[in-house]
């Protein structure tokens, strides 16, 4: 479990995230919502280990950060592409802690393998990673987090480049990690999407958790509405599937009444 | 398109082992090559001290002018091509340069400072005030950037400001010293006439000091590749791992334009051309990068100092010759995100 107390992280003279407390289940697939600008990448950022914060973030009772012991993997939204790496090679680095850099064990190879085919890459292999689609980049960093074996997964946006039917790929492939005990943190625009994935919300607003809970109760909640400036409808289908979307009616009187708010 | 490969382990010692060799043969090619030719036979003889060795000026020929001369092209080719494909890791810019970080620019200003400070008596300490001026170049870039760490592109911007206020004050003080504007064109130009075996020991300490270096953290550069947060979780420090890229990689480079002044386009050619023909990422094939700048450079000394010959032509221009085009080249291949 990771456990979250009073947390603040300042990038520069910024307070980026504030007292934020909060804890996240193990096994469990917690999804960060909220507007652009919430604060919800640098909170991945600061469950990786790699932001300096003050208050407290534990994971397994022991404070994350620089913390390279833990077994984390981390999906960026736009990946960096490596000139001239082969999506096998990408892949494999996913191996790199485990193995040391440049070296493969043949167990590694075989879990290589059997990932690509899970991601449905096998046959890619050989290509080079920049002359992937922006689907297949897609599969290629699950790929990578899959071949790492993690015991904490953090997606930033894992859908937000994809078609539909893409969507639904890839966070099948993160939810299957779930019946292997891995802890998922993922943020995601599409809150209908994350209400179906993930078990616990997150709902953040100008760096602050406002409400965070199971997610068929946090969708109905007024502070899903106000991280939003209440510009969205939450609709209930007959099989009890929240579907939220945009409120354009709300949004243009709102515009009318308070222009500043929508600068 | 192959789409079955084998997993690469990293390192390929064939690739390494196939360019070791030719390099040695194209260093022996251009130690027997030039207006008195010498027989591969008496090279061998004499290098491994056999009866019929080389004797009078025909050895002092080959030991303390052609043989100098070519291990001085074999270090400043090893150290410009490995320190360009560092660069393009580091930067996640395929058209890094290991002067872009203001070294060249620096170690400019430090010559021209040297021919001018010193009047006419500088040769000897040319290097060091190249040296000294690189180095400086590249610390004030850094230091002026700031955010390296958190954003490696800002240093670039930094080093080509830099370079460009270096190259200002180097303009200044040669309008102001007319008298040392040849001696200073010429060196900018890179000659490695002043090869010496003196020269070749200090500059053989830092470039063997830094490229070994490289070489033990080259498998690690993949990481540099990513983002710092994908390094990060993969187990490397990538702040650490950056910054002894760089400092090495410019050690390699202020240490490469001091002994010969400044030989461009081997930083970019070379790691592309390998990597073309590998078809692996650079730092995967770094050694091979090593070998083929040196081959590379004692090629085109080899053009230099025989095609105009008794003139000689500086080497700059001949990898210009070359690396212009190709660079060219690389720019319209570039879409395939491989060559």
């Amino acid at each position: 479990m990771i456990s979250i107390q009073d947390l603040t992280v300042r990038l520069g003279a910024r307070e980026v995230l504030s007292d934020i407390s909060l804890e996240i289940q193990s096994g469990v697939w917690t999804c960060l919502v909220g507007p652009n600008g919430a604060g919800k990448t640098t909170l991945l950022k600061t469950l990786l280990g790699t932001l300096a914060y003050s208050g407290s973030l534990r994971d397994a009772g022991v404070e994350v950060f620089n913390d390279q012991t833990r077994n984390v993997a981390y999906v960026p939204q736009q990946p960096n592409i490596p000139i001239g790496m082969s999506v096998l090679e990408y892949v494999s680095l996913g191996r790199a802690k485990k193995d040391g850099w440049g070296r493969e064990s043949n167990s590694s190879r075989k879990l290589v393998k059997k990932v690509l085919e899970e991601t449905q890459l096998f046959g890619m292999q050989g290509r080079f990673v920049a002359q992937l689609s922006g689907g297949e980049m897609q599969r290629a960093l699950i790929a990578r987090a899959l071949a790492q074996e993690p015991e904490l997964i953090l997606l930033d946006e894992p859908t937000s480049a994809l078609d539909l039917h893409h969507q639904i790929s890839v966070l099948n492939n993160i939810e299957n990690l779930k019946e292997r005990g891995v802890t998922i943190v993922s943020t995601m625009h599409d809150i209908t999407l994350a209400s179906m994935y993930a078990e616990q919300l997150v709902i953040m607003h100008h760096g602050r958790v406002t409400i965070f809970g199971a997610a068929n109760e946090v969708i109905h909640s007024a502070e899903l509405r106000s991280a939003f400036d209440d510009r969205i409808d939450v609709y209930t289908l007959d099989g009890g599937q929240a579907v939220i979307m945009a409120s354009k009616e709300q949004k243009l009187s709102n515009e009318r009444e308070t222009p500043q708010k929508g600068v | 398109m192959k789409s079955e490969r084998a997993i690469p382990s990293g390192w390929s010692w064939k690739i390494t082992l196939s360019s070791a060799l030719i390099l040695m043969a194209i260093a022996l090619l251009a130690i027997s090559f030039g207006p008195v030719a010498i027989s591969f036979n008496s090279i061998i003889r004499t290098l491994l001290h056999l009866p019929h060795a080389l004797q009078g000026q025909d050895r002092t020929l080959l030991l303390d002018i052609r043989l100098p001369r070519v291990l001085l092209a074999i270090l400043v080719g090893a150290a410009l091509s490995t320190s360009g494909a560092v660069y393009q890791s580091v930067f996640r810019n395929p058209l890094a340069d290991p002067y872009l970080l203001g070294a060249a620019a620096g170690a400019g200003l430090g010559a021209t400072l040297a021919f001018t400070a010193l009047h006419g008596k500088a040769y000897g300490f040319l290097p060091l005030f190249a040296f000294a001026g690189g180095v400086l170049a590249v610390v004030t870039s850094f230091f002026i950037s700031g955010k390296f760490f958190s954003d490696p592109g800002t240093l670039l911007l930094s080093g080509i400001a830099v370079g460009s206020f270096a190259t200002a004050i180097q303009t200044y003080l040669q309008q102001r010293n007319s008298q040392a504007l040849r001696p200073v064109y010429s060196w900018i130009l890179g000659e490695l006439t002043s090869a010496s075996w003196s020269v070749i020991r200090w500059s053989a300490l830092y470039i063997t000091l830094s490229l070994t270096t490289l070489f033990l953290i080259a498998r690690k550069l993949d990481g540099l590749m990513l983002s710092d947060e994908e390094a990060f979780s993969l187990g490397i420090n990538p702040r650490k791992i950056r910054l002894i890229a760089v400092a090495a990689a410019t050690l390699a480079t202020a240490t490469a334009v001091s002994a010969s002044g400044l030989i461009g386009f081997v930083g970019i050619v070379v790691p592309h051309l390998v990597r073309g023909l590998t078809r692996r990422v650079t730092n995967r094939s770094l050694a091979a990068i090593a070998c083929a700048g040196a081959a590379f450079l004692v090629l085109a000394d080899l053009g230099a100092r025989t095609l105009l010959s008794p003139a000689e032509l500086p080497i700059g221009v001949i990898t210009a010759f070359v690396g212009a085009p190709f660079f060219l080249f690389v720019l319209r291949g570039k879409r395939v995100g491989a060559a």
